[in-house]
């Protein structure tokens, strides 16, 4: 008892605001029930709004958590968080409604790589040449221009069997369309033109080789002239064997392209569904990488650029996206588990609802639909668990917790911070680009998918605490709730004392009202519910 | 380039402010002859561009107004965020606030100018109040989020259907008839140089308000705000003072922006216009209101002609040259350009010699 007398009076203005929340949730409940039903149904609308609210808090938790996480360890403020969620989304649907394209294009992007992990062995073997030296500044500059050349040459003539964002027959809206029905068709392979397979595919080993010297070049060029690759250290032989497993990989998917499609096809939708999931996160990991290693890192000392950077990097998502994937809108089919609707659906109980996989669950007389109020929260709270075993029991957690506090000393511990920051943020984005799969068959694909989500976990972080993972669960479980409440309200009405018609909240005040409830909780806590005090 | 320390007593205020100003005065003179000078390029007769026909002096004046509008715009987030350390997400709200109540009063209730021009300032300040609110509580980036999240909200009400009578929803407010005197396209010469004018006095004030005692105790705030409070300011109304003259500014020039172009957008409301006047200050160099306007014109020309050359990828190579700035480029011109005055120099006395075989001494 005195403990908590001794926390309340500690934590005064944390335990007045939740208990102000904890009312206004308990209003809002009441608002809901339905007085004139009886028994459980009563509550239905209760029940279902809250599900949708843990449903939209998941996504922006998913979210939220991987940027807090790179905001407390690194003071890197990723504005380009919302555009790699939407990244997430848009290869996730590649995956399952296109795989073939996904394969097609997994070999040039493989064989890239591949020559581009030599990076480590060209630092070392180019470092401290006199021959090389004396042109230091002019030959990477070149590498990078025959690279261009190579890789300009190639690259294009790599056949991908995709889409055509201009000809409705072939757009990425008609496929979405065609697999929402359960018609999963591609058009015929496409093959090599003009050029034979061995330029096109050596050429983009070629480029990607030289990508590698280039970067290497550059790389040496910016070190200090005293300090250079130790010759202590081993030689780098690890890197020379990832090249070569990455290529041969390459090589192979490329030789039984049709074969590999082909099965991809006849899959289930729900192993295409876990399939996509695992390349959009490993697709945005590998994009966190390469945005960390080659831009974020070079301005860790002045935060504010690293904004301006990430605003840019934003900028050229959003049109990729648009270039490949077109502006036009367009859905992602559920995996088949949660997409029955034959006998037996919508399912009387939850052993029901597995046997004949429905995508609806009958809860208290309503219709709860099994993917995105179901399954989505469920997911949300397995990665909050997961996540937080990593922070709280891995010896990676034990440096992220550390360094969230103060990482000059973690720096001077010994530890490779470096390292860790780069892992840090391969995680974090993976994690927006989990968010982004998971939330594309209940949100749809559109390019301003990304905008809005970010504006959501901004508010979300703000109320939470920017830098604090609890924060960030409980701020996307705020704004997740609040929305959906208010969209309900806004179906059926509130009725205020002293006016005839109900007061119904239009679309606009769904915003507004997170925004609000932002603003108040940073007036009362300017470092949010859960931040640390400064 | 020698110069001559003005003594004292020869020195009057006139001929001091000529001298310290002298590269903008020579712009100015540029831009005053700008029109007549397109029309001689292009063949056209001086008396038709008084009388305002059509071609390409006059689809240039176009351009250039924007320019004028833009750069009042940029200027007003560099006093925010560049002299005072204010980063601001939701500037583009009082640019909005600005143009879409010039609109909306001239076409829904037929206002004249100068009590829209009256309105804008009240409205302006009273924005400016509005993000006040959190000013003392919140610092740096939290600061940047409320403000996001206001504009946000701001942009979404613009849109809302409830309100599409009179701010046209989605596609955004059309049929704004300016007044005769001020019609952008029978009148476009004097609209130019009314722009011109407003620009440029604004430039001046602000000129005269960063060297101001005010002026030094914002910049003081950018610097070091701890230390500033503790040399006794009181920094929340410096930095309240810096925010409305910032926000009524940025309402000016979204009445222009009401004023000049046929429709008002629900975009220039939107966080991505903020990010653009960032970009400008970003390129003319943060902190520097010269650079505002040079950034200004800079990005409003570079969009023009990626537009003309690129079409739709124009907005990859814009993130590209956000990027490439701020890896290799971080001061902006004007700051590159200041810090690296002397290196400048040299270099060109250099390669002057190299041809003419004399070595001049800088």
């Amino acid at each position: 008892m005195n403990t908590l007398l001794g926390s309340f009076r500690k934590n005064r203005n944390l335990w007045i605001t939740l208990i102000a929340l904890l009312i206004v949730f308990v209003l809002a409940i009441r608002g809901l029930t339905d007085q004139e039903a009886v028994g459980g149904e009563r509550y239905k609308n209760v029940v279902i709004t809250i599900l949708r609210g843990f449903s939209t808090g998941s996504i922006i938790f998913l979210v939220a958590s991987g940027f807090s996480i790179i905001f407390g360890l690194m003071n890197v403020l990723n504005m380009a968080h919302g555009a790699l969620f939407m990244i997430g989304a848009y290869v996730g649907w590649t995956v399952a409604v296109r795989p073939d394209t996904a394969v097609d294009a997994f070999t040039p992007i493989a064989l890239l790589t591949g020559g581009f992990m030599l990076v480590p062995i060209w630092d070392r073997l180019l470092d401290k040449r006199e021959w090389l030296s004396r042109s230091a500044h002019i030959w990477p500059w070149l590498g990078l221009i025959l690279t261009l050349v190579v890789l300009v040459f190639t690259l294009p003539k790599y056949p991908i069997t995709s889409w055509d964002v201009g000809s409705y027959e072939i757009s990425p809206v008609n496929f979405a369309f065609a697999a929402s029905q359960g018609i999963l068709e591609v058009p015929e392979a496409e093959q090599f033109v003009g050029i034979s397979p061995a330029i096109g595919l050596g050429g983009i080993i070629l480029g990607g080789i030289l990508a590698g010297i280039t970067v290497a070049g550059f790389v040496i060029n910016r070190r200090p002239a005293t300090a250079g690759a130790s010759e202590a250290e081993p030689f780098p032989w690890n890197s020379l064997i990832y090249c070569l497993a990455l290529i041969a990989l390459g090589l192979l998917v490329h030789f039984f392209n049709t074969s590999i499609s082909n099965y991809l096809l006849s899959l289930d939708t729900t192993w295409l569904f876990i399939l996509a999931i695992l390349v959009a996160v490993l697709t945005g990991a590998a994009l966190g990488i390469l945005i960390e290693t080659t831009m974020i890192r070079r301005l860790y000392e002045t935060h504010f650029y690293v904004l301006m950077l990430t605003l840019g990097v934003n900028a050229i998502i959003i049109e990729i996206v648009r270039t490949i994937w077109g502006a036009p809108e367009f859905t992602m089919h559920r995996p088949s588990i949660f997409a029955g609707v034959g006998d037996g659906c919508p399912a009387e109980s939850f052993a029901a609802m597995m046997e004949y996989k429905c995508a609806t669950i009958r809860v208290l007389g309503g219709r709860v639909r099994t993917y995105n109020e179901l399954f989505i929260p469920v997911l949300g709270i397995v990665v909050l668990i997961a996540v937080w075993i990593l922070l709280q029991r891995t010896r990676l957690g034990m440096i992220v917790r550390a360094g969230v506090q103060d990482s000059e000393m973690v720096e001077a511990l010994g530890i490779n911070v470096q390292r860790v920051f780069t892992t840090v943020f391969a995680l974090g984005v993976g994690l927006a680009a989990l968010g982004g799969v998971i939330g594309a068959p209940s949100t749809g694909l559109t390019t301003t998918l990304g905008d809005s989500l970010l504006i959501n976990m901004l508010v979300a972080l703000s109320i939470g605490g920017l830098t604090s993972f609890p924060g960030a669960a409980a701020g996307g479980l705020i704004v997740g709730l609040l929305q959906q409440f208010i969209i309900k309200y806004g179906q059926i009405g509130i009725n205020i004392p002293f006016m005839e018609e109900p007061f119904k909240p239009t679309p606009p005040l769904v915003p507004a009202m997170t925004v609000l409830l932002m603003v108040i909780i940073l007036l009362v806590m300017p470092q949010g519910l859960f931040g640390r005090k400064e | 380039m020698e110069k001559s320390l003005p003594s004292p007593t020869t020195q009057n205020p006139f001929s001091a402010f000529i001298k310290n100003n002298r590269g903008v005065l020579i712009t100015i003179l540029c831009l005053l002859l700008l029109p007549f000078a397109l029309a001689l390029v292009d063949g056209q007769p001086i008396s038709s561009v008084l009388a305002n026909d059509p071609g390409q002096s006059k689809f240039y004046q176009g351009l250039a107004i924007e320019i004028f509008i833009l750069a009042i715009f940029a200027l007003s987030y560099d006093l925010l965020f560049g002299i005072t350390g204010l980063l601001s997400f939701g500037h583009a709200m009082f640019f909005g606030v600005g143009a879409y109540l010039t609109g909306i009063m001239l076409k829904s209730f037929g206002w004249g100018i100068l009590p829209i021009l009256c309105l804008v300032f009240v409205a302006g300040v009273i924005m400016a109040l509005l993000f006040s609110v959190v000013l003392p509580r919140v610092k740096g980036i939290t600061f940047a989020l409320v403000t996001l999240g206001l504009a946000q909200v701001f942009y979404i009400v613009i849109q809302s259907r409830e309100l599409a009578d009179y701010a046209g929803a989605e596609i955004g407010l059309q049929g704004v008839t300016p007044p005769d005197f001020l019609n952008p396209i029978s009148q476009r010469l004097r609209v130019y140089y009314l722009g011109l004018v407003v620009l440029f006095l604004v430039y001046f004030f602000y000129k005269r308000f960063v060297d101001s005692p005010t002026g030094h105790v914002c910049v003081a705030i950018r610097e070091n705000e701890d230390r500033a409070t503790m040399l006794g300011f009181n920094t929340f109304y410096f930095k309240l003072v810096a925010l409305i003259i910032s926000a009524i500014t940025a309402a000016l020039a979204g009445a222009m922006h009401g004023l000049f172009s046929p429709i008002i957008r629900p975009g220039i409301a939107s966080s991505h216009y903020t990010i653009a006047a960032l970009l400008m200050v970003l390129m003319g160099g943060i902190g520097t209101l010269d650079g505002a306007l040079i950034g200004a014109a800079t990005f409003r020309l570079l969009s023009f002609w990626l537009e003309k050359w690129f079409g739709g990828a124009s907005q990859v190579i814009i993130g590209l040259v956000y990027i490439l700035l701020v890896l290799f480029l971080p001061y902006g011109i004007v700051g590159t350009w200041r810090s690296r005055q002397l290196q400048i120099k040299q270099g060109w006395s250099n390669l002057i010699s190299r041809f003419t075989g004399k070595r001049e001494s800088v």
